[in-house]
């Protein structure tokens, strides 16, 4: 293979050459190209005759489909009253993809899902980054004004360390593209994020269980809350019930 | 669903398969495969509007690629490093309804073969050879894949196909004269 038109010549079996005639022209007076393509060719047959050509299964498309259903975060339409879910139905390929879309649209609405997942995100990047509160403090003198110029809530804030439910802070975040306030507590050596934002017409999901973690929603009349940890669900309960006292 | 959705849907998803082969070849795990395609697919959804250009394939393979890259050099695998997957249970997939048993046999362990040494190959090697042979794509998409010059990948490809070769004699000698 020492020959300098080595390279022309797998250009030219790869299609990539445009010198046809001259190349042939040479392989039949190079020994050493010759050689070079029936090897090509014959490798190139093994390959394409025998080795594996790995597919994504359903599986693995279904997830796909359900991540780019989330990530369209513009249209609140359910999936399946638009023309395109069936253009995509139809498409084949997608068929199944889609129809296992279109069960999950019906079975979980996309409102509660969005909560969820906006929940879920905010709950570990506030444990990932250096920015689990912004304000500090176990005082609920300190952390509700705090909030005041920078949510559009005012949350029921109190320390509950008597019951194992320790303030450590509040944080400014969102919810749904909607500014929250955010009470952090700390139970054990979990902490919990509690989410408070001005409630609009969205259906909550009430209980939600997602990857490990725990969610749990409820409105208290013009305040919607949302808390989220890998406690389990009793303490979100127990707290719950002590922030709505 | 909205129009962005539907031309990633359009032009992007049908190179699903491409992306999960490629992915399951650099990362000779399909567990991993999986996870990558799954994340590389999102990313490319997001990324969507920054796509110029009429072919998806070679700019959906790149964000595999360094999807996969990024996972590797994260667990600190070295991609040359066998991950040695249960083994191969894929040889009969392979082998068309062919009647002669003898037959299936001797292409089953083809195809296993050829699978070895193609996943033991260095990856800059593999990735060429699974874009040109079974993605039939040109240099220039091989080239805008992999983020190498044509003519890093014209070299690439020689050298691939020159160990591949060398790799099949070797084993059709020690196979002629060891057990079956």
């Amino acid at each position: 293979m020492a020959c300098p038109e080595s390279l022309r010549v797998q250009a030219y079996l790869d299609g990539e050459s445009s010198g046809a005639a001259e190349i042939e022209r040479h392989i039949q007076a190079c020994e050493d190209c010759a050689r070079l393509r029936d090897d090509i060719l014959a490798l190139r047959a093994s390959i394409r005759s025998s080795a594996p050509y790995y597919r994504a299964d359903a599986a693995l498309s279904r997830r796909i489909a359900r991540d780019l259903a989330r990530a369209e975060r513009t249209s609140r339409w359910p999936q399946w009253l638009l023309p395109g879910f069936w253009a995509g139905a139809v498409s084949g390929a997608f068929a199944s993809a889609c129809a296992a879309a279109l069960v999950f649209v019906l079975l979980l609405p996309p409102s509660s899902d969005r909560f969820a997942d906006d929940l879920l995100d905010a709950h570990l990047r506030s444990l990932a980054g250096p920015h689990l509160v912004d304000v500090a403090s176990s005082n609920h003198h300190t952390v509700k004004p705090w909030f005041a110029g920078r949510t559009d809530v005012s949350p029921v804030v109190e320390d509950h360390a008597a019951h194992g439910y320790v303030l450590i802070g509040g944080r400014e975040d969102f919810v749904d593209g909607r500014r929250a306030a955010v009470l952090v507590y700390r139970h054990g050596l979990h902490v919990i994020n509690v989410f408070a934002w001005r409630a609009g017409d969205e259906r909550l999901p009430g209980v939600m269980s997602r990857n490990g973690y725990k969610m749990i929603f409820w409105k208290d009349g013009d305040v919607a809350y949302g808390a989220v940890s890998d406690t389990g669900l009793n303490e979100l309960t127990e707290l719950e019930s002590l922030i709505k006292k | 669903m909205d129009d962005r959705r539907r031309r990633f849907e359009t032009q992007a998803l049908p190179h699903l398969d491409a992306a999960y082969n490629l992915a399951r070849w650099l990362t000779r795990s399909s567990a991993e495969a999986d996870d990558i395609v799954q994340d590389a697919m999102l990313r490319a959804f997001r990324a969507f509007d920054t796509f110029r250009g009429n072919d998806v394939k070679p700019w959906l393979l790149a964000i595999v690629r360094n999807c996969c890259l990024t996972r590797l050099r994260d667990r600190r695998t070295k991609l040359d490093m066998p991950l040695p997957e249960t083994e191969s249970d894929h040889g009969d997939a392979f082998v068309a309804m062919d009647a002669d048993p003898e037959t299936v046999v001797a292409a089953a362990d083809e195809a296993r073969q050829l699978d070895r040494i193609i996943a033991e190959m260095p990856a800059e090697y593999r990735e060429v050879l699974v874009l040109r042979e079974m993605e039939d794509m040109s240099y220039r998409d091989i080239a805008a894949a992999t983020g190498a010059p044509i003519g890093t990948v014209m070299s690439r490809l020689a050298r691939a196909r020159a160990l591949l070769k060398d790799r099949w004699l070797a084993h059709a000698q020690g196979g002629s004269n060891g057990v079956s």
